[in-house]
């Protein structure tokens, strides 16, 4: 039972194979990238693979990261995920780079709530708030640091993610500070394929999760009157 | 020798497309499967393509479009001989999307890729479809693209003129933008043309009788504009009527400019060409087709124009130029970049008018 992971949503082109029987990671590689992942991706898996030995024969699903991130990065995996699924008839399933970011810090202690936070720019962050077990507290959604800090300021949050520091300086003056503070550029790729392996492919579908609308307005300008 | 089995994949605007295709060693091809899934519904509000929606749609479907023409043509991923996708140009999110895609394929189905530039699958379609040989004269009339190109190889291109500044597809768009027709307005602004007089108004002909074969459209629609305005409220027939003698008026600079590009060809081939080919969305445009078939007469060669379908985006014409392609050697790596500009001709300055 194998797992091939990918993730290109956010700063970092990263690879994994994860052998489900003995939870080890058999070959990966993780490159630190802000742009390019459409050029690196695909080799990346086919060297890793060549480390592995296996064939995508051999793998029972693909996991990817759907985001949210950056569009055209989610884009790159989804579209990888997608095409490998195809050809070797196994699912692809998603997994929310949230969720990915989080679970390292549940799966150690989940009796303090964890907020993954991303940064979204412009003083956005995208965020998920984590409890018990992984229960879902704050569902994703965009949110300024302000905001997010507000909703996530109660007893005993761990930050997790490029936007943990950004919510950090945002914490509402008076409110218990948050016992930890992690700036992760991008989540563990062991953790998307762990991810992977327990989603339901029927839900986790490997499509993007935006967070945020296309930048688009209908436009009626330069139009001529009619009778 | 078998025949090469080809499946293409094109993303670089609204129709997300994938098909295969088979050409045998003879240089003889046909198509197998050719499915389209068009983007109009979603980018209709915006009246014309939002780049962002584009992407977003072609993420959803490419897989699903692509199983769709492996099925229907009756094989599985190991039966191709090569994977081909569109690598540019267009609008590069759609690009990344079928390009990856591309990639995922060839590595899983272990086949080679082929990165075709979008432009060249239109110049060679006229292959595929009619069986012309080099050298060819080449109209390419798109939303993005208006050039004049004599097609001597596979990858050989020598760009003759080009629009100075609107493509001609982008003109009709925009006609029928500022007429309040509905998108996507080529079409549209063709039928409205139908019903009226193609002569009621005197719009310019830009640039009609220079030697350079370039092309100008953006002061036509100014014109149209123009005359707009001063008719405004306008009736049914108005529209009609400017739509028609719009239309006309294309039709006229597009002709002229090809007897222009004819003789440039001959300068610079020493020879005439095999055919007048029409690729790019525009050459659906039966009155352009028309008048086109009277030109070749002119000039002393047929016209080769592919069917509709095969003239406004598809994944048949990627396929076709990846098995093009294929046949002489020319595969890609997986490290190959997607790319939003790439001339088919790279020596070519700007328009010359």
């Amino acid at each position: 039972m194998y797992i091939l992971a990918l993730d290109t949503a956010l700063t970092a082109c990263s690879v994994a194979v994860l052998n489900l029987e003995t939870d080890s990671v058999v070959a990966g590689d993780s490159v630190f990238m802000e742009r390019g992942h459409a050029e690196a991706l695909v080799p990346m898996v086919e060297q890793v693979l060549r480390d592995a030995r296996l064939h995508f024969s051999d793998f029972d699903r693909i996991a990817v990261t759907v985001g949210p991130g950056s569009f055209t990065g989610l884009r790159v995996g989804i579209s990888a995920a997608r095409g490998f699924a195809l050809v070797a008839g196994k699912p692809a399933v998603g997994v929310t780079t949230l969720a990915a970011l989080a679970t390292p810090f549940l799966a150690f202690d989940d009796s303090l709530p964890v907020l993954a936070a991303i940064d979204a720019r412009h003083g956005h962050v995208f965020m998920q708030m984590f409890g018990t077990g992984g229960r879902t507290l704050i569902a994703p959604r965009i949110a300024s640091t302000k905001e997010a800090a507000r909703a996530a300021a109660m007893g005993g949050v761990r930050l997790v993610g490029s936007g943990a520091g950004l919510v950090a300086d945002a914490w509402p003056p008076g409110e218990q500070a948050p016992v930890s503070c992690e700036t992760l550029a991008a989540p563990d790729i062991a953790w998307i394929a762990r991810l992977g392996a327990a989603a339901d492919p029927a839900t986790a579908e490997p499509k993007p999760l935006y967070l945020r609308p296309p930048d688009a307005k209908p436009q009626d300008r330069a139009r001529i009157a009619r009778v | 020798m078998a025949d090469l089995l080809v499946l293409g994949i094109e993303t670089t605007c609204d129709e997300t497309a994938a098909a295969v295709v088979a050409r045998a060693p003879s240089g003889a091809g046909h198509v197998i499967s050719n499915v389209v899934r068009s983007q109009v519904e979603e980018h209709s509000p915006y009246g014309g393509v939002v780049p962002e929606i584009a992407a977003r749609a072609h993420v959803e479907v490419l897989d699903i479009v692509i199983a769709e023409a492996m099925r229907q043509a009756g094989i599985g991923f190991s039966d191709l001989s090569g994977i081909a996708a569109a690598a540019g140009p267009g609008l590069i999110g759609g690009v990344i999307v079928g390009l990856t895609t591309a990639k995922a394929l060839a590595l899983a189905a272990d086949r080679p890729l082929i990165a075709v530039n979008h432009l060249e699958a239109h110049a060679l379609t006229a292959r595929l479809t009619d069986g012309v040989a080099f050298p060819y004269l080449l109209l390419l009339v798109s939303g993005g693209h208006t050039q004049l190109l004599a097609v001597e190889d596979v990858g050989r291109y020598r760009r003759i003129g080009t629009t100075i500044d609107d493509a001609v597809g982008e003109a009709f768009d925009k006609v029928a933008k500022m007429l309040s027709l509905p998108y996507p307005g080529g079409p549209e602004v063709e039928s409205q043309a139908l019903r009226g007089d193609p002569e009621r108004f005197a719009f310019p002909r830009p640039l009609f009788g220079r030697r350079e074969p370039d092309f100008s459209l953006s002061g036509l629609k100014t014109a149209v504009r123009v005359e707009a305005d001063r008719l405004a409220p306008l009736t049914d027939t108005d529209v009609a009527d400017l739509c028609a003698s719009f239309q006309a008026s294309v039709v006229d600079v597009i002709c002229d400019r090809v007897r222009a590009g004819a003789r440039q060809f001959r300068d610079i081939a020493g020879c005439g060409p095999t055919a007048l080919v029409v690729a790019g969305g525009v050459g659906a445009n039966i009155a352009i087709r028309l008048a086109l078939q009277k030109t070749a007469a002119e000039i002393g060669t047929r016209i080769a124009v592919p069917p509709p379908a095969l003239c406004t985006d598809n994944g048949a014409m990627i396929a076709w130029a990846g098995a093009e392609r294929l046949a002489r050697g020319l595969t890609d790596t997986l490290t190959i970049s997607p790319r939003a500009r790439w001339p088919l001709d790279p020596s070519a300055t700007g328009a010359k008018a």
